[in-house]
C-alpha cells in the first residue's frame, strides 16, 4: 500500500555481513533480478574496491549485485544520464535503478520529456543528505581527521556530523559545518538540498528511524514498491517489522533538521547575490561567465539537456564559434533553458573546468521560479515544466503578474 | 517491449585524454565494442572530474571514415592494399641492405612508453643507429640542456597539482587558457587565495585578460633582456635569498657582475615594457613566499631558447624558488607522452633513462639487451634525418604540417628511397609515402603514458582497433623478427616490455602495472616499489653532478632571422583551445572542428588599417620561404608588427613560412619568430 513504512533487513548471511542497515536494499534488487521483475540492476560501485572512484554499473547476474552493497559517499555519477543515453532511455529493457533523490528527480524530468520510458524502471530510492567530493574528501581526511584516506571503510552523514570509519574499527567524528566552512565536506548542491528522501521513487530506503544499524527503514510510494516489499517477504528475501511511534517521530524530526540546515544553506549562499544591486549582480555573474572556455561539459551532463542538435553548437550561428570566452549568451540561454527543471544534482559544477558556481546560479533562479509557478521539478510526471508549457501568452502573464503582485 | 534489443554491456573504462601533457581522466563509456560517451572521472586527481573542450570529445575521431585500416603500398603512383607479410616485408628486404647512417626513424609523444622503447630498441638494435628523433626536438630540444645546466634535469620540478599552492605564478609566453586549462585552473585557485599573477606574451591572450595582474606585452624574441632586467631589479633591491644561493647554488658572483653591467633603460627600449613594469613584476615575485615559473613554446621555440630557459632558471635560484611544492621553472609538456617521449630514450642524444649516448651507454646496453655493436655516436636530428636520410621511418607524425619551412620538407621527402609511415590516419604527410601502416590508437592498446609532472599513468584497452591495425609496438616487433631479430623483442605484451623499462629506466624501477591502477599514477622517480613517487623535485639537492644549482650568464642575441624593410613582420604561431597540433584529430571531431574551420592570422587593428586591410578579408604572407593565404582577423590583442597565426590548418599553414633553426645542441626552429611580408590582391 502507498505510504506504508517498513523496518526491514535481508535473510541472506552473505549480504548481512557485507550490508550496511540490515542489506535491505542489496536483497530487494536481488529478488527484483532473480524474479524476473527486471532484466537488468543499476547501481553503483566502488572502482577497485576503493571508495573514492565510484561507477555506475549494469547487473544482470543477480550473484553481482551484493558487489554495491554499502553507501559510497563519494559517488555522484549521473544516473539519469547513464539511462537515457547508454541504455536507450530504458525503451527496451525493465530495469530496477538505485538512485538518490536528485537521480530520481532528473529521471522524472526526462520522462516528461519522452527520453525515459518510466513504467520500464524500478525507483529504489536511496535516502541522502549529501555526498562528498572525491579529491577534497581525501585532502579532508588526510589534513582535518589526520588519516590516511586508503584506511576508512566508510563515512556516514548524521545530523551535523561526519563520522569516518577505519579499518581497525575506529571512529573519528568531526562537525560538518565546521568543515564546510574550511571548503570541505558535502558538495555545495547537496549542502543546499532539501529533498533527502525521494518521494517520487517507487519506495525510498535509509536510516532515519532505524535504532539500532541492523535494518533499513523503508517508506513506500507506489503501488509498484508496494508489490515489490510484499512479494520479496513472501519469497523470503526480506523481513520487516512496523516502526514504531518512537522511530516515526525520529525520522520525521531527523527529515526537518536536514531541511533547515539546507534552508541555511540557501540563506548563505543566495542572500548577498540577490541583495546586491542589479549592476554589481551582473558584473558578479559576467565576471564568472567570462571564465567559461566553452568546453559544453555543464550542457553534456546536464541530465535536463536533452536535445540532440543543441542552439548552442557552433554550427548553428547563435553564439559565434571560436571565441574563448564564448559570448555571454552561451551560459545565459543554457541557464534560461534548464532553470525552471533544475533538480539540483550538481553536475554542471562538478564538471565546469573553470569551476563557475552554475548549480548555485540555476538553482537559485529555479526557488524563484517554483514560487512564481507553483511547480515543483522532479516530483510528478504529469505536472508540465512551465517554461516548457505556459499555455497562452495571456495567461502566462497572469501567472507572473499574480505572482509579483503577492 | 521489444526484449534484447538493448545491449547489455556496459563498462566504464577509465583512461587518459589523448590531446596535451596534462594527463587528465575521463572515462570512456564503452558499449559492446564500441566507445558511446565519455564521463567525468571525479577521482582523477589532475582534472577531477573536469575537462577542456577537446577532451570532453575525446574519442570521437576514432570512428572517422578516415582510419586507415589496412596497410598501403604504393605501385604506380597509387596506393593500393596489402597484407602485413607483404607490406613488412617489403620494409625488411630494404632495410636489411642499407648503411645504417642512411637511417632514420621519427616517432611521437602520442605514442605509449612500450611503444617508443620498442621503437629505439629496434632502432639502435636492428638498425645499429642513433638516428631517432621526435618532435620534442620542436618543442623542449632547448628545455633539456638549458635545464641541465643549471638545475640537472630537464623536468617539470613541481607537481601541476601544487601549483595552486604558490603565491605567485610567472607565466612566460604560455597561454595557458586554451592550451593547458587544467592548469590554468591550478592557477585560477592560487590566484583566488592570494597568487599574484606576472604573464608575458607578445599578445594580450585569453590567458592575459582573464588570469593577469601584470601583463609584460614584450617584443617577440627579447625574453633575455627582460629576465635579466627582472634579477638586476632583484638585486638592487636586495631581495635576492642569500641562503639559498649560499647553500645550493655556484656561480652567482659571475650572475651578479654581469647583471651590474645592465641598464634598465636598454631594457626598456629592447623589449618595449616600462622599466617601471619590469619592476614591479621582478618584486612581485621575489617577494613571493612560493614563486612558480611556467613556460612552453613562446620560450623554448627559439633560437635562443636555450638562454632563455637558463634565465629563468637563473630567477628561480636567486630567489630561492626551488626545492618546495609551487616553485621551479617548470616545462608545459604538449603531447599526452610529452615526458615518455624523453624517458624512453627515443631520441638522437639519449639512451632510456637519460643515459647520454656514448662508449658507456652503448656498453650498458649491449650488456642489457645482449646484443654488439650498438651506437655511440649521437644520432641526426629531426630536420637533419628528414634531409639527409635515404630510408625515413615515421610513427604517428605529420611532419608537412608541423615542421619548419613546408615546400623544402616536401621535396625532401619525395626524394626517400623508403617512406615508411605508420599513422592512424591519412594525413598530409601520408601522401608521400611508399608504405602506409594503420596503427592503433590509444584506447585500442595498453600500456603507459608518462605527462607533464612525470606523471605515470596506464591506458587499458578499451575497444578492439578498427580492420587491421595494430599497435605500434607490434608493428616493429613483427618487423624485428621478420630481419632475424626475433629473440630480442619477445614481447607478448605491454606488461612484459614495461617490466624491462624499469629494469633499465632507473626512474620508473618501483612502478608496476599494478600499482598504476592508483587514479593518477605515480610521479618518478620511484626507485622502489614501496616509493610514493616524487612529486616535488630538488628538495634537498639539485640534479647537478655536485648537487649545487649553477647560475648561467645569459646575454641578449638577435633571432636569426631579423625582420628588415623588405620583410617588416614578426611572424609567430600557436594553438587555439579547439584544435590540437596538425588537426589530425580535431579537425575530424565535428563539435571542435565547427568552432574553428580554417585558418586565419591575428593582425594589430593599426597595422591593418595602414594597409587597408579589411576584417576577413585574405591577404597574402610572404617569407624568404614560402608565401600563403589566410583571412586576416584584426585585434588590438596584438603587438603593432607582429602577426600571429594558429598552426593546425594545413591549407594555411605557418611552417610554409617558417624555417630559420638553432645549431646545436638544440637545433630548434625558431617556430616563434621569422620575417614577412603582406600583399594584398584585390
Amino acid at each position: 500500500m502507498k505510504g506504508e513504512m517498513h523496518l526491514a533487513w535481508s535473510t541472506d548471511g552473505e549480504i548481512l555481513k557485507r550490508a550496511e542497515y540490515g542489506g535491505a536494499v542489496t536483497s530487494l534488487l536481488k529478488f527484483a533480478l532473480e524474479y524476473k521483475w527486471v532484466d537488468a540492476v543499476l547501481a553503483v560501485k566502488a572502482r577497485n574496491g576503493k571508495r573514492y572512484g565510484c561507477t555506475p554499473v549494469l547487473i544482470t547476474n543477480p550473484e553481482k549485485v551484493i558487489e554495491t552493497s554499502g553507501s559510497l559517499h563519494c559517488a555522484s555519477p549521473n544516473i539519469a544520464r547513464y539511462i537515457k543515453e547508454y541504455l536507450d532511455g530504458a525503451l527496451y529493457l525493465k530495469i530496477a535503478v538505485t538512485c538518490k533523490p536528485c537521480d530520481a528527480m532528473a529521471i522524472i524530468e526526462l520522462a516528461k520529456r519522452n527520453q525515459i520510458k518510466l513504467d520500464n524502471l524500478l525507483l529504489i530510492g536511496i535516502n541522502c543528505t549529501g555526498t562528498l567530493i572525491p579529491n577534497r574528501t581525501k585532502r579532508m581526511i588526510k589534513e582535518e581527521f589526520g588519516v590516511d584516506p586508503d584506511d576508512v571503510v566508510r563515512e556516514d552523514i548524521e545530523e551535523d556530523k561526519l563520522t569516518i570509519t577505519l579499518k581497525d574499527g575506529t571512529e573519528k567524528v568531526k562537525n560538518l559545518d565546521e568543515l564546510e566552512k574550511k571548503g570541505y565536506g558535502r558538495r555545495e548542491n547537496c549542502r543546499r538540498c532539501e529533498v533527502n528522501i525521494p518521494t517520487m521513487a517507487d519506495i525510498s530506503c535509509g536510516k532515519w528511524g532505524v535504532m539500532d544499524e541492523k535494518e533499513t527503514f523503508i517508506e513506500v510510494f507506489s503501488d509498484k514498491g508496494s508489490d515489490l516489499i510484499e512479494e520479496s517477504i513472501k519469497a523470503g528475501y526480506i523481513k520487516v517489522e512496523q516502526p514504531d511511534n518512537i522511530a516515526l517521530k525520529t525520522r520525521k524530526r531527523k527529515k526537518e533538521d536536514a531541511i533547515k540546515r539546507a534552508k541555511k544553506w540557501q540563506r548563505r549562499d543566495f542572500t548577498t547575490l540577490k541583495k546586491i544591486t542589479l549592476n554589481e549582480r551582473l558584473n558578479y555573474w559576467f565576471g564568472q561567465f567570462n571564465q567559461c572556455i566553452k568546453c559544453f561539459g555543464c550542457i553534456d551532463v546536464c541530465p535536463i539537456c536533452y536535445c540532440e542538435d543543441c542552439y548552442l553548437e557552433a554550427d548553428r550561428d547563435l553564439v559565434t564559434g571560436g571565441e574563448v570566452p564564448p559570448d555571454v549568451l552561451f551560459p545565459m540561454i543554457r541557464i534560461a533553458h534548464v532553470m525552471d527543471s533544475c533538480v539540483n544534482c550538481g553536475q554542471c559544477q562538478d564538471v565546469c573546468p573553470m569551476e563557475i558556481p552554475l548549480s548555485q546560479l540555476t538553482f537559485m533562479l529555479n526557488r524563484e521560479l517554483a514560487k512564481i509557478f507553483k511547480y515543483k521539478p522532479g516530483v510528478d510526471v504529469n505536472a508540465i515544466p512551465p517554461l516548457r508549457a505556459p499555455g497562452t501568452e495571456e495567461e502566462l502573464r497572469t501567472v507572473v503578474l499574480n505572482s509579483l503582485a503577492r | 517491449m521489444i526484449k534484447g534489443e538493448c545491449k547489455m554491456n556496459i563498462e566504464y573504462v577509465p583512461t587518459i585524454c589523448p590531446y596535451c601533457g596534462c594527463g587528465c581522466g575521463v572515462y570512456l563509456v564503452v558499449k559492446d565494442g564500441k566507445i558511446v560517451g565519455v564521463e567525468p572521472w571525479k577521482e582523477h586527481p589532475v582534472n577531477e572530474g573536469k575537462n577542456c573542450p577537446k577532451g570532453r570529445n575525446a574519442y570521437k575521431f576514432l570512428y572517422s571514415e578516415k582510419r586507415l585500416k589496412k596497410p598501403l603500398v604504393k605501385e604506380n603512383g597509387s596506393f593500393k592494399e596489402a597484407s602485413w607479410e607483404k607490406s613488412l616485408s617489403l620494409i625488411a628486404e630494404k632495410l636489411k641492405n642499407i648503411d645504417p647512417d642512411s637511417f632514420g626513424f621519427i616517432n611521437s609523444g602520442k605514442l605509449t612508453n612500450e611503444d617508443l622503447y620498442v621503437i629505439q630498441k629496434f632502432t639502435r638494435c636492428v638498425m645499429k643507429t642513433n638516428n631517432i628523433d621526435n618532435c620534442s626536438r620542436f618543442c623542449h630540444s632547448t628545455t633539456v640542456p638549458a635545464l641541465i645546466s643549471t638545475v640537472g634535469s630537464g623536468v617539470m620540478s613541481t607537481s601541476q597539482i601544487n601549483i595552486e599552492k604558490a603565491d605567485c605564478i610567472f607565466i612566460a609566453g604560455t597561454n595557458i587558457k586554451e592550451t593547458y586549462p587544467m592548469i590554468a585552473l591550478r592557477v585560477m585557485r592560487a590566484k583566488k587565495k592570494v597568487a599574484k599573477v606576472i604573464v608575458t606574451d607578445p599578445r594580450r591572450t585569453v590567458t592575459v585578460r582573464l588570469l593577469a595582474d601584470i601583463h609584460l606585452q614584450l617584443n617577440p624574441g627579447t625574453d633575455v633582456v627582460l629576465i635579466n632586467a627582472m634579477m638586476k631589479t632583484v638585486l638592487d633591491n636586495g631581495l635576492e635569498d642569500k641562503d639559498f644561493i649560499e647553500r645550493r647554488t655556484k656561480g652567482f658572483n659571475e650572475l651578479r657582475n654581469y647583471l651590474s653591467s645592465l641598464n634598465m633603460n636598454d631594457a626598456e627600449r629592447i623589449t618595449g615594457v616600462s622599466s617601471d613594469l619590469i619592476k614591479e613584476a621582478a618584486r612581485t615575485y621575489a617577494k613571493a613566499e612560493n614563486a612558480c615559473i611556467l613556460y612552453n613554446a613562446g620560450i623554448a621555440q627559439h633560437a635562443v631558447g636555450i638562454g632563455n630557459i637558463q634565465a629563468l632558471s637563473d630567477l628561480a635560484m636567486l630567489t630561492g624558488n626551488y626545492g618546495r611544492p609551487g616553485t621551479g621553472v617548470n616545462p608545459l609538456r604538449g603531447h599526452i607522452n610529452g615526458e615518455g617521449f624523453g624517458d624512453m630514450g627515443p631520441i638522437p642524444v639519449f639512451y632510456p633513462g637519460f643515459r647520454r649516448v656514448s662508449e658507456k651507454s652503448a656498453k650498458l646496453f649491449e650488456n642489457y639487451w645482449g646484443v654488439e655493436g650498438l651506437p655511440s655516436n649521437p644520432g641526426m636530428t629531426y630536420m637533419d634525418m628528414i634531409e639527409k636520410c635515404d630510408v625515413l621511418y615515421i610513427a604517428g607524425a605529420n611532419p608537412m604540417v608541423s615542421a619548419p619551412d613546408t615546400n623544402q620538407v616536401r621535396k625532401m621527402l619525395e626524394s626517400k628511397d623508403l617512406l615508411v609511415i605508420q599513422d592512424i590516419f591519412l594525413t598530409e604527410t601520408t601522401e608521400l609515402a611508399d608504405i602506409i601502416l594503420p596503427a592503433a590508437t590509444w584506447v585500442e592498446k595498453d600500456g603507459t603514458i608518462t605527462q607533464v609532472d612525470r606523471r605515470v599513468q596506464r591506458i587499458k584497452k578499451a575497444v578492439d582497433p578498427p580492420g587491421e591495425a595494430k599497435p605500434d609496438w607490434k608493428i616493429i616487433r613483427e618487423l624485428s623478427g621478420m630481419m632475424g631479430f626475433r629473440e630480442k623483442f619477445k614481447f607478448n605484451s605491454s606488461k612484459e616490455i614495461f617490466e624491462e623499462i624499469r629494469k633499465y629506466v632507473p626512474q620508473y624501477s618501483g612502478i608496476t602495472y599494478d600499482r598504476l591502477k592508483k587514479a593518477g599514477g605515480i610521479q618518478w622517480p620511484c626507485p622502489s616499489e614501496d616509493h610514493p613517487g616524487t612529486d616535488t623535485m630538488f628538495v634537498e639537492s639539485f640534479g647537478t653532478p655536485e648537487g649545487l644549482g649553477a647560475f648561467q650568464v645569459v646575454e641578449h642575441k638577435n633571432p636569426v632571422e631579423m625582420i628588415d624593410e623588405e620583410y617588416p613582420y614578426v611572424f609567430t604561431n600557436g594553438r587555439l583551445i579547439f584544435h590540437y597540433h596538425s588537426g589530425t584529430m580535431t579537425r575530424k571531431t565535428e563539435r571542435l572542428n565547427n568552432e574553428v574551420r580554417g585558418g586565419f592570422v591575428e593582425i594589430n587593428i593599426d597595422d591593418a588599417r595602414k594597409k587597408g586591410i579589411r576584417d576577413g578579408e585574405e591577404i597574402i604572407l610572404k617569407s624568404r620561404r614560402g608565401e600563403i593565404r589566410v583571412i586576416a582577423k584584426l585585434t588590438d590583442n596584438i603587438r603593432k608588427g607582429v602577426l600571429f597565426m594558429p598552426w593546425h590548418f594545413s591549407e594555411s599553414s605557418p611552417n610554409v613560412l617558417t624555417g630559420p633553426s638553432a645549431g646545436p645542441p638544440s637545433k630548434m626552429p625558431e617556430f616563434k619568430f621569422c620575417a614577412v611580408k603582406i600583399e594584398i590582391k584585390r
